[in-house]
């Protein structure tokens, strides 16, 4: 007899149906899977015989054949074990109701029958309607993490015996109630404020005007000057997080493994900090078997890369492509795939190799040759995807002894918050979201500049060596701070303060 | 040496039909000979047609009986059997393999007798 149960395999971050159909007849006993199984697949072969007899079940002593269907994509990962088995019994004869073509099932079995969570249970959760399937049985410890998402019903198992017993009616599985909302205003909140940082007031004032807009950000200060902390606090000051953005997230962060049984939506916007000795591969995903980088971690979030010059030159190159479409497409022989990446850059580095150049108090030891040299490492295609540069200058005593706290998060983000509906409204339908993708043409559409603010531009590209390439980052940016002033037209000053993020531009060294 | 070898397979053998027999094994044939070797015991049980390979021992010296069937000889016994089954246009009905392993005294009295139900299995891979 031959047996369906259906669950489902994960190609890149989505969900894609697979059907286990299994055939029980003569000829020599054996167990066989086809189907493009990986290892783990293959040895699950002694899990599912095994869980199966101590689950109280005989394991037939028949020529069993198990395909997993579509037969040309690669299956992997542990999480097959309980359709494998459910399908087994299911030709045997065991389950009373053999249509189970309402159902998905997920899970890994331990040899005594009991089920192990799986990676990727919300992302399965999220395609399960595509699949046209409204029930998903999968173990306990995922089923919080896939009750969020709606319009499904979940049912947390823990053994090999419940969920058989539960298809038999036999006994009632208590489906986990959906609890989106609830659970997503629980993990949104930070445990950092930037009240917590001390004077910087100009770079604070920078890191609003970046996420006003969306502009990816560059910090250049010396050592010890709060580059970190400033970086750490940004997503503060983001728009919290939607359901929508929520989901995204954590759908990577699920295939990641990173999703805890205690928290499974991912409500506050990541932020990822990679070592500078991190790999392209690791950066931006892949592997043999691919796994999302840290470009995709930070989907929706920041991504920090201090010491910038010392990454490697490959894994900043490999960063360009992702940046520009918001994804990062990975091929391998037998397929490709797509991973989001909707991330703000944000990048800190030491003005020179010593990290005193601008350091009014310490000098510098460094030959104007090595400075040369350290900041060349940082390529021209990746600073121009940066809009805005900002100095951190070292803080001075009466900031450090002051007892006064700076202005909350809260307050800040409630002012970017409102430059970001300014800017949906002004660009409904026109596929940007925010400033930081407004390109050449569209930017003489919406930048729209009164008479002394022209004047003043014309001067800085004069009298400042300024690039025709920094003109449109400086008008981008000049936007966002018009926005966050509530004017629809650029004036002088926006202008001004946006020269003023330009100081890589404005050759001052190197 | 051989002889007493010979003295010890054929002791099991009778041994393993009876016990089986007891447990309600059919036997319908024993020491069939074909192109790869010998079928020990040919014996039905329910729906199955279950092939017996007896391996008999009267000393625990080299282990127990029945880790002497090598991968080897596995893919013997299956080769005979289906051998068998082909001959009679029966590949693909209900059959298995089961090993009894016999262990004798040295004066050829059964000390322990056990079976093992489908001890060969087809890997696949």
């Amino acid at each position: 007899m031959i047996a369906k149960v259906y669950s489902s395999s994960i190609v890149g971050v989505e969900a894609r149906e697979v059907t286990v159909e299994t055939d029980i007849g003569g000829g020599l006993p054996g167990f066989n899977i086809v189907g493009l199984p990986d290892t783990a697949i293959k040895e699950s072969r002694d899990r599912i015989r095994t869980a199966i007899r101590n689950s109280g079940f005989s394991f037939p002593a028949k020529k069993i054949t198990t395909n997993l269907a579509p037969a040309d994509a690669r299956k992997e990962g542990a999480s097959f074990d309980l359709p494998v088995a459910l399908s087994v019994l299911s030709a045997e004869g065991i389950l009373e109701y053999p249509d189970l073509s309402d159902y998905i099932f997920c899970g890994e079995l331990s040899l005594d029958g009991r089920l192990k969570p799986v990676r990727g249970a919300l992302p399965i959760a999220i395609g399960l309607t595509n699949m046209r399937k409204n029930k998903f049985i999968l173990p306990k410890e995922n089923a919080k993490e896939a009750a969020t998402v709606k319009g499904i019903a979940v049912y947390p198992a823990e053994t090999l015996k419940e969920v058989v017993d539960f298809l038999n009616k036999k006994i009632d599985l208590k489906a986990q109630a959906p609890n989106t909302e609830s659970i997503l205003k629980r993990n949104s909140k930070y445990k950092i404020d930037f009240s917590d940082v001390k004077g910087q007031e100009h770079v604070k004032r920078g890191l609003e005007v970046a996420a006003a807009g969306g502009h990816n950000i560059l910090l250049i200060g010396p050592p010890g000057s709060g580059k970190s902390m400033l970086a750490k606090r940004l997503p503060t000051i983001l728009s919290e997080m939607t359901i929508e953005e929520s989901l995204e997230t954590s759908k990577i962060h699920s295939v990641a493994g990173l999703l805890l049984p205690n928290k499974v939506l991912v409500g506050t916007r990541p932020f990822r900090s990679p070592h500078h000795t991190i790999s392209d591969a690791a950066l931006v995903g892949g592997g043999t078997n691919p796994s999302p980088g840290e470009i995709s971690l930070a989907h929706n979030g920041v991504l920090f890369l201090d010491e910038l010059p010392e990454f490697k030159r490959n894994a900043l190159e490999v960063l360009r492509q992702p940046m520009e479409e918001g994804s990062v497409t990975i091929s391998r022989v037998a397929n490709t795939l797509t991973y989001p990446a909707k991330f703000m850059l944000v990048a800190a580095m030491n003005p020179c190799p010593c990290g005193y150049f601008t350091d009014p108090k310490r000098e510098c030891h460094c030959s104007p040759i090595q400075i040369q040299h350290y900041l060349s490492k940082v390529s021209g295609p990746l600073l121009d995807r940066i809009d805005i540069h900002l100095e951190v200058p070292r803080l001075k005593l009466e900031h450090l002894t002051d007892k006064r706290r700076g202005e909350p998060s809260e307050e800040i983000r409630k002012r970017v918050d409102k430059a970001r509906v300014w800017q949906k409204e002004r660009y409904a339908n026109t596929g940007v979201f925010f400033n930081a993708r407004l390109e050449s043409k569209e930017l003489e559409k919406y930048c729209l500049l009164d008479k002394e603010s022209e004047e003043l531009l014309k001067l800085a590209i004069l009298e400042l060596g300024i690039s025709a390439r920094a003109y449109d980052k400086i008008l981008r940016v000049s936007r966002t701070i018009a926005d966050l002033d509530g004017k629809e037209t650029i004036e002088a000053h926006h202008i001004s303060e946006a020269i003023s993020y330009r100081s890589l531009d404005r050759n001052l060294w190197g | 040496m051989g002889r007493e070898n010979k003295d010890i397979g054929q002791s099991g053998e009778k041994a393993a039909a009876e016990f089986l027999k007891r447990k309600g094994y059919k036997i319908v044939g024993s020491n069939l000979r074909t192109p790869f070797g010998e079928l020990d015991l040919i014996a039905r049980q329910g729906k199955y047609l279950v092939f017996v390979e007896v391996k008999s021992r009267s000393t625990d010296s080299l282990g127990p009986p029945s880790l002497s069937v090598t991968w080897r000889k596995k893919e013997r016994i299956v080769r005979n059997a289906l051998w068998y089954l082909a001959g009679r246009g029966r590949a693909h009905s209900y059959w298995r393999i089961d090993v009894v392993s016999v262990k004798l005294s040295a004066s050829r009295e059964v000390e322990r007798i056990e079976v093992i139900e489908n001890a060969v299995e087809d890997d696949g891979y």
